[in-house]
């Protein structure tokens, strides 16, 4: 059951009443985590967790500290809150340190938490686990898959007078399926899902199962540069590369791929990217519905952060906000991530590819360069070589090095946007509605026979 | 106290708020190590007695209380944002109850510490398992294992709470002062974590087992800016099982110059280039490579597929033990959560399994493999090595690494610096930097913290842009020098994901002084 906005007011209220400070933030965090697990086409893991804590930050001037507990009782909010008053009076003042966000503050409503998440049980998630192992078995596959659930309230209140409250559910089905021989592996999935009934358990295991069928015994092909074709996922974790570079104070600082020539400026207003990559945070977007609240209670707008390649906004804390004396940007850029996409399908980009490789999925992607954007990763289950508009083989995986600020100027062809999550995980928000992309001269570095 | 003066509620809201018998308050009540004595039993026994009632074949439960502290100076200006957690100050404590039933696992978890509580999560982490069984296609099967009913601890010289803040902070001020002053130094930032974990287990095979566990993570990082470039530069201390003695015999007040300086350095250090050269590497540095390539794909969850849909699978496979050359003659790596000061050091795992050490690679052959209680029969083994961890009582447990190191050489084995003396062309290597794996652990890409030139025998200057190639064993069958056990050290990571929901594990990792002969460097900027 998750938590009413009344009760969470109540308990902030309360926490508030008891700081003795000269001002105080809550932040909540809580409800049910759940998840399935399956491996080798049977479950291993199914759980429940129940969670709730309260991250209490007080003030007294310029002197801050937070803590965190989990525990609601009075006694142990009391002894949460001494012991972080006692903290805060103990640290040096901290310059940094902002006004607390005033009410009011106009929050875009629309509903988060639809009842088919709310009420997606553990029975519902193994018959969804058995449905797909069943096609896994008539395929001649071994599906192993996660099907993580949150049933959540984050909120948080200020001595100020400000409450905010977002509650969500959503749902993600991710399933990989390997051939029995080991020699080939297929992803399929989606992610950050409101309504579960647009998971298509079925249709995405035989994705997954089609891409292990046809992936095995891949053949090496030379590592160089390579017409690439993203499929959504890979094209959501290479896109979350960049948007680091987003920080306007990295920027400034000179420590960014966003710095200018000289310490102090940066690329703002600049045509960094080609004239087909847009990026926007688009707040109270029907099919993320994601939070509406932004940094420290702001209330988050719709930002564009690059319209046709030009850098339109950076990310202004709002303490270096202040400091350049510039409004707060309260949007952060990972916040209900949009990038246009086109009208493509991988099929036809396909069809128009010479010679290039189709990527299902990318691995272990790290930062080698911070200045330059230059990343590493790996290619995995699924990756096919195109020739002459057709596939016409699997191949074993790559190793990559490339910077997204490269391949944003080299986008050849975009498709319909899809919700897909951007980080390496699937446990925190991070959904975004993503395009596949077809990218040139993409950098394939080594090659690796792991499947 | 009785069980009706913990709950309250919260006004009219019905929103239940537990009062004091919170794990910590019921430890309080409890005589430390006397683990048949203590309140937790009383709870405990209700959850296994619980469990059976409803016709689970196993039951365990598990309260943990883990306190994350940390405090962080950057720029002079003290933060939070650090640690073994999400940093600051956190505490959490509850309890998570793990059943079998239908041959099939179950588990919930709660911070409510009641008997109600309880007693609904078991009843709920049951239905799970049974709702579970329509997709099930085996059964699990647990290797057996010894009742214990024990209590252990990490030992521990200064507790990190007994240290006022004040000398936290002066001390990472300190720090912070002497970097600012190195000229092309534009930003520091000076750290101390500490992470104590507290957790006490029962099963329903009869253990009883309270375990206190410290950790505690110092180091700084300093980051230059010099014609256009900016370079970061990280002090490498090793975190351990231990108190405040780390952040005290870690000498970083005494390296900060060094490591700034060298962090100028590096913004103007010529690139690398492209080409196969020699690398010897550091303890801090090895431990890395050690973490991804050698530790991972020995976990045996991963072997058999477990693991496919996220952290991966494994190139080695069950029927490599004995046979598969995973390095060198002088290739000997050791499993080990007995050594004092590793940060996966414990008493028992979180299957109740007693700590052990055992070796998974012998001159270079792979010889066993990392397992618990679930997976030991995959390899025909009837006892679990004792590889079961949860980062909290929020967690399910499950298969994570040991302590994994690499031995160090025999007596008379070279020096650091006649390893050095020793190489013509190569680079040495300091501290963690990029590294990506494939999800098999054949195809690592790695960079470090710091990279020096190495001509005819002698460290010259600085390099930047350094990466390096690894397939995994034709790398460590490059492996023609480790230094011997007076330059051996542990390293070690907080931060090792696993798992969906991905949780964060903390290994340390041991090794020698190593040199890895003609490895492809450079590619990744070519």
């Amino acid at each position: 059951m998750a938590y009413s906005r009344d009760e969470i007011k109540q308990i902030t209220d309360k926490v508030l009443n008891m700081c003795k400070a000269d001002a105080a933030e809550v932040r909540f965090s809580g409800g049910e985590r759940s998840a399935t697990r399956f491996a080798n086409s049977s479950i291993t893991a199914n759980l429940i967790e129940h969670d709730q804590e309260v991250s209490i930050t007080v003030r007294f001037g310029q002197k801050t500290a937070s803590a965190t507990t989990h525990q609601f009782d009075d006694e142990s909010l009391t002894r949460t809150i001494d012991a972080v008053q006692a903290l805060a009076r103990r640290k040096p003042d901290n310059p940094e340190l902002m006004p607390l966000v005033e009410p009011p503050q106009a929050y875009m409503e629309f509903d988060a938490a639809l009842p088919s998440a709310v009420n997606f049980g553990p029975a519902e998630r193994a018959r969804m686990v058995k449905a797909s192992t069943d096609i896994c078995e008539k395929r001649g596959v071994l599906g192993a898959g996660y099907i993580p659930k949150f049933d959540w309230v984050e909120a948080s209140a200020n001595s100020g007078g400000l409450f905010t409250y977002f509650h969500y559910a959503d749902a993600s089905f991710i399933l990989t399926c390997r051939t029995p021989d080991q020699t080939g592996s297929g992803w399929a999935g989606t992610t950050g899902v409101k309504d579960i009934r647009n998971i298509d358990a079925e249709m995405l295991t035989n994705v997954a199962a089609d891409k292990a069928l046809k992936s095995r015994k891949p053949r090496a092909v030379e590592p160089g540069n390579y017409t690439v074709i993203l499929e959504p996922r890979p094209a959501a974790r290479y896109l979350s590369l960049m948007l680091g570079s987003l920080n306007a104070r990295n920027a400034e600082e000179g420590r960014s791929f966003m710095s200018g020539k000289q310490r102090g400026e940066t690329r703002l207003g600049e045509k960094v990217f080609g004239d087909n990559f847009t990026l926007r945070s688009e707040i109270g977007n029907q099919v993320l519905r994601q939070s509406p609240v932004g940094q420290d209670g702001l209330a988050a707008r719709s930002v564009t952060w690059i319209e046709k390649g030009v850098v339109k906004n950076l990310f202004y804390d709002r303490y270096w906000a202040q400091r350049q004396k510039k409004e707060p940007t309260g949007t952060t850029p990972n916040m209900s991530l949009v990038m246009d996409g086109g009208t493509a399908s991988v099929d036809e980009m396909i069809k128009s590819t010479k010679r290039g490789l189709l990527v299902s999925f990318f691995w272990y992607i790290r930062p080698v360069d911070n200045m330059t954007l230059l990343n590493t990763g790996m290619t995995r289950d699924g990756l096919f070589l195109i020739e002459n508009g057709e596939i016409v083989a699997p191949v074993q995986n790559f190793r990559w090095n490339e910077s997204p600020a490269v391949s944003f100027n080299n986008i050849s062809a975009l498709g319909p946007q899809v919700p897909m999550h951007t980080g390496e995980a699937y446990d925190n928000p991070g959904t975004a509605l993503v395009p596949a992309m077809k990218l040139e001269d993409f950098t394939m570095t080594s090659i690796s026979p792991a499947v | 106290m009785q069980r009706r003066e913990f709950v309250k509620t919260l006004g009219a809201t019905g929103v239940a708020l537990y009062a004091s018998d919170l794990v910590g308050d019921l430890m309080a009540q409890s005589p430390r190590a006397r683990v048949m004595d203590s309140r937790f039993r009383g709870l405990s026994d209700l959850a296994l007695g619980e469990a059976k009632r409803l016709g689970c074949t196993y039951a365990d439960i598990r309260f943990t209380r883990n306190v994350n502290d940390s405090v962080a100076v950057r720029d002079r200006i003290v933060t939070d944002s650090f640690g073994f957690g999400a940093g600051g100050m956190e505490t959490s404590a509850g309890f998570g109850v793990r059943v079998i039933h239908s041959g099939v696992w179950g588990f919930a978890s709660s911070p409510f510490v009641t008997e109600a509580e309880i007693r609904k999560i078991t009843a709920q982490a049951t239905e799970v398992a049974k709702a579970s069984a329509v997709s099930k296609r085996f059964e699990v099967k647990l290797a057996p294992v010894e009742a214990y009913q024990d209590y252990w601890a990490v030992p521990v010289q200064q507790k990190p709470e007994d240290v006022s803040l004040d000398d936290k902070i002066s001390f990472l001020m300190k720090i912070n002062e002497a970097a600012l002053k190195v000229p092309g130094v534009i930003r520091v930032q000076s750290n101390m974590a500490f992470d104590y974990e507290w957790k006490y287990l029962a099963t329903s095979e009869g253990s009883y087992i309270e375990q206190e566990i410290w950790r505690t993570s110092p180091g700084f990082t300093v980051t230059a800016l010099k014609d256009g470039k900016a370079k970061s530069r990280t002090f490498s201390v090793a975190p351990k099982s231990a108190g405040y003695e780390v952040v005290l015999e870690a000498r970083m007040l005494e390296n900060v110059e060094r490591i700034a300086a060298e962090a100028v350095e590096h913004c103007t250090a010529p690139p690398a280039g492209v080409g196969l050269k020699d690398l010897v590497m550091t303890p801090a540095h090895a431990m890395l490579t050690i973490h991804e390539i050698v530790a991972h794909p020995t976990e045996l969850d991963r072997v058999v597929g477990y693991e496919a849909n996220y952290a991966g699978t494994s190139f080695v496979k069950v029927g490599d033990i004995g046979k598969l050359m995973m390095g060198s003659k002088l290739f000997n790596v050791t499993c080990d959560r007995t050594l004092p000061g590793g940060m996966c050091t414990v008493g028992y795992d979180d299957d109740g399994v007693k700590s052990q050490r055992w070796p998974i690679i012998r001159e270079g052959r792979l010889v066993d493999l990392q397992t618990n209680r679930e997976t030991a029969h995959y390899i025909g083994q009837t006892a679990s090595k004792g590889c079961t961890f949860a980062t909290s009582w929020r967690n399910y447990p499950f298969l994570r690494m040991p302590n994994v190191h690499v031995e160090p050489g025999p007596p008379g084995s070279p020096t650091p610096d006649e390893i050095i003396a020793d190489t013509k062309d190569g680079i040495l290597i300091d501290g963690r930097g990029s590294y990506s794996i494939d999800q098999q652990r054949f195809n690592g890409q790695f960079g470090g913290d710091a990279f020096w030139e190495i001509k005819n025998g002698k460290k010259t200057r600085m390099l930047s842009d350094v990466t390096y190639n690894a397939i995994t064993t034709d790398f460590w069958q490059n492996l023609d020098a480790t230094s011997g056990k007076e330059s051996w050290a542990m390293f070690g990571t907080t931060g090792d994901a696993k798992g969906q929901p991905v949780q964060i594990n903390h290994p340390s990792h041991g090794s020698p002084w190593v040199r890895i002969r003609r490895i492809m460097v450079g590619a990744a900027f070519s």
